[in-house]
């Protein structure tokens, strides 16, 4: 039996789960290759929320704008600069994460409630900023097109199956490395500063800067899932990016357990989920339009108030008492 | 020179709505220490009553005071069966600091959802009681009507009753003390349970008003108020989130803010510039402008 170190074996953990991936993928069907791809941007975007909160101690009500900054990043730079999708993506990334790192300096100091309600004050006034500058193309938005898959790998690979491997290899290689990023110094000092911020910084950590740091590679973060979720709906608009984008985030967070990485693919599935289920719901018992049309609203935050009651650390929990009672 | 009439009326009506706003986000964190997320979802709700109830009487003035009325019920009611089991059970455990806002949050995302169940999302329109047309001014019809008139009336009094209400009664004082420190008050024979719920009943008597007085200058529907939750916020925390004084005051500053700079650089700056308020605010003095507080640690 040879021994691994844990990096070792995180890094396995990921190229199986990768190959895994690329093995289902040749096997669905294109609509689950189309949902998948979603579950994938979700689980990143959880991943994104639980960074912070779980892992450094801020919440944040903003990450829908921090996703749209890093899909207009995109956009733009595939279709005024002529880069490659790829490349686009990184550069989403990197943009939304310097947005964080601006914004991290101005509230990433502040406690609780105060950051919840600045960044919830930037989710809605960020998106009116695309009808001021004739660049973003107001409510229409601009394209946003990562072309159709090469020609080397054959006639009948398809748009959604490209979409999944875009989707799945990026959010894989981000989450290989934030959880790298999470087992190392920072994200130690990251949770000493979520567990005690007094007795951080008395042992020497310089408690403002990390948390700008957590809250820039969070950013970051979310920048890639915007750009990838704008790549699965073609196009970049305000409305893509609701103030219930960040609703549903936090409740894919909670779901997952805030303090935990390992299940943010559970997230994502409920998040894909909750409007398929709403779906059948209706077409079962039927309703009105209001009815059809809030019902994915309702399931989402009854989903969150449920889960901070009965499993506030994640369904890991809830599995550990259970064990405990028999 | 009509511009600038125009722009100081339209601050002082903008500012009286925010104001009823951030007076309720207030009251609720002076009697729980939360912000009340919900707040849009409850001032929506109780307006949605009120536009029934004017609607079956045809008196806009018993909507109001049944949104009021419903809007205080409302209140009540979540903070005795939602908040404080909610917090019952979460007593401990990291998950204690984001629960409050989570909680909130989710709330609201049932207030609207329900909203949109009965009602659906269709805008619905509800009519001022007095002339919505702006008055005219040196023979030219100005922004300001006969209703924001109204509007502010109605907020100036609501301001002056939950004063004297503050300042002058023990019910003021027992809701001074449970603010300042719960334990004492306690001690002191003041039933701070109740103080609290009086807290949040009267915060959804002021955002039944607010809605009541903001949708016929709008539209109502489920997600409307959720515009004035941020500015009521950002109102409050200019104010200093404790101090009911500073809440007038936040909003007042931030409506003449919006204002002028709607009426002199662009229309679109409204959202920009509540944005930069709240976080120059916040970098410069985070305690808010007019806390009596050192600290907003807690």
């Amino acid at each position: 039996m040879i021994k691994l170190s844990p990096t070792k074996k995180r890094t396995l953990f990921f190229v199986a789960l990768g190959w895994a991936l690329l093995l289902i993928g040749d096997r669905i069907g294109e609509l689950l290759q189309y949902q998948g791809s979603f579950v994938a941007m979700y689980a990143l975007a959880i991943a994104s929320i639980i960074l912070l909160t779980g892992y450094s101690g801020q919440l944040s009500l903003g990450h829908s704008a921090l996703m749209a900054v890093g899909a207009y990043a995109g956009a733009l730079s595939i279709n005024n600069l002529n880069l490659h999708p790829a490349i686009a993506l990184v550069i989403a990334t990197f943009v939304a994460g310097i947005f964080g790192l601006i914004l991290g300096f101005g509230v990433a100091r502040l406690s609780g409630p105060y950051l919840a309600g600045t960044t919830l004050a930037l989710a809605v006034s960020l998106p009116t900023l695309a009808n001021q500058f004739p660049i973003l193309g107001g409510e229409q938005g601009v394209v946003f097109d990562v072309g159709a898959p090469p020609a080397r790998f054959g006639e009948d690979f398809s748009m959604y199956k490209w979409f999944f491997w875009i989707s799945t290899l990026a959010v894989l290689i981000m989450l290989w490395l934030i959880s790298n990023v999470v087992s190392s110094r920072y994200g130690r000092t990251f949770r000493a500063i979520r567990d005690n911020e007094t007795a951080a910084a008395l042992s020497g950590l310089n408690t403002g800067r990390l948390k700008v740091l957590a809250f820039a590679i969070s950013s970051g973060m979310a920048g890639l899932a915007g750009g990838l979720l704008v790549m699965l709906i073609s196009g970049v608009s305000p409305s893509a990016f609701p103030l219930s984008l960040s609703f549903s985030l936090l409740t894919g967070a909670v779901v997952t357990g805030v303090y935990s990485l390992k299940g943010v693919m559970l997230g994502g599935l409920v998040l894909v989920a909750i409007p398929e289920i709403a779906d059948s719901i209706v077409t079962r018992i039927g309703g009105s339009e209001g009815f059809t049309a809030t019902l994915p609203g309702f399931l989402v935050s009854a989903l969150l108030i449920l889960a901070v009651l009965f499993t506030p650390n994640g369904p890991g929990t809830l599995l550990h008492s259970f064990k405990k009672h028999n | 020179m009509i511009q600038f009439i125009t722009a100081i009326l339209t601050a002082l009506t903008t500012g009286a709505i925010y104001a009823l706003m951030s007076t309720a986000l207030v009251l609720v964190w002076r009697s729980t220490r939360i912000i009340n997320f919900a707040q849009a979802g409850q001032a929506v709700l109780s307006t949605y009553i009120g536009y029934e109830v004017t609607i079956r009487s045809g008196s806009f003035w018993v909507g109001v005071i049944s949104a009021m009325i419903f809007g205080a019920l409302l209140g009540a009611a979540i903070d005795r069966f939602f908040m404080r089991p909610i917090f019952k059970r979460i007593q401990s455990g990291p998950i204690l600091m984001i629960a409050p806002v989570v909680a909130t949050l989710g709330l609201l995302g049932i207030i609207q959802a329900v909203i949109g169940f009965r009602w659906g999302l269709t805008y619905q329109s509800l009519a001022a009681p007095v002339s919505t047309d702006g008055f005219t001014l040196f023979g030219r019809v100005i922004a300001f009507s006969p209703f924001n008139l109204l509007v502010l009336v109605f907020a100036t009094v609501s301001m002056l009753l939950l004063t004297v209400l503050f300042q002058k009664t023990n019910v003021g004082l027992a809701l001074r003390a449970s603010a300042h420190s719960p334990e004492i008050a306690k001690l002191s024979g003041i039933k701070v349970d109740f103080i609290r719920t009086l807290g949040w009943s009267l915060a959804g008597a002021a955002g039944g008003l607010a809605g009541m007085l903001y949708i016929p200058s709008s539209y109502l529907y489920p997600n409307a108020m959720d515009v004035l939750l941020v500015f009521g916020f950002v109102a409050a925390v200019i104010g200093g989130l404790d101090s009911l004084f500073g809440a007038v005051a936040g909003a007042m500053i931030l409506g003449f803010a919006i204002s002028f700079a709607t009426s002199y650089v662009s229309e679109k700056l409204v959202f920009p510039m509540a944005f930069v308020m709240l976080v120059v605010v916040l970098l410069i003095k985070p305690a808010g402008l007019f806390s009596g507080k050192k600290s907003r640690r807690d």
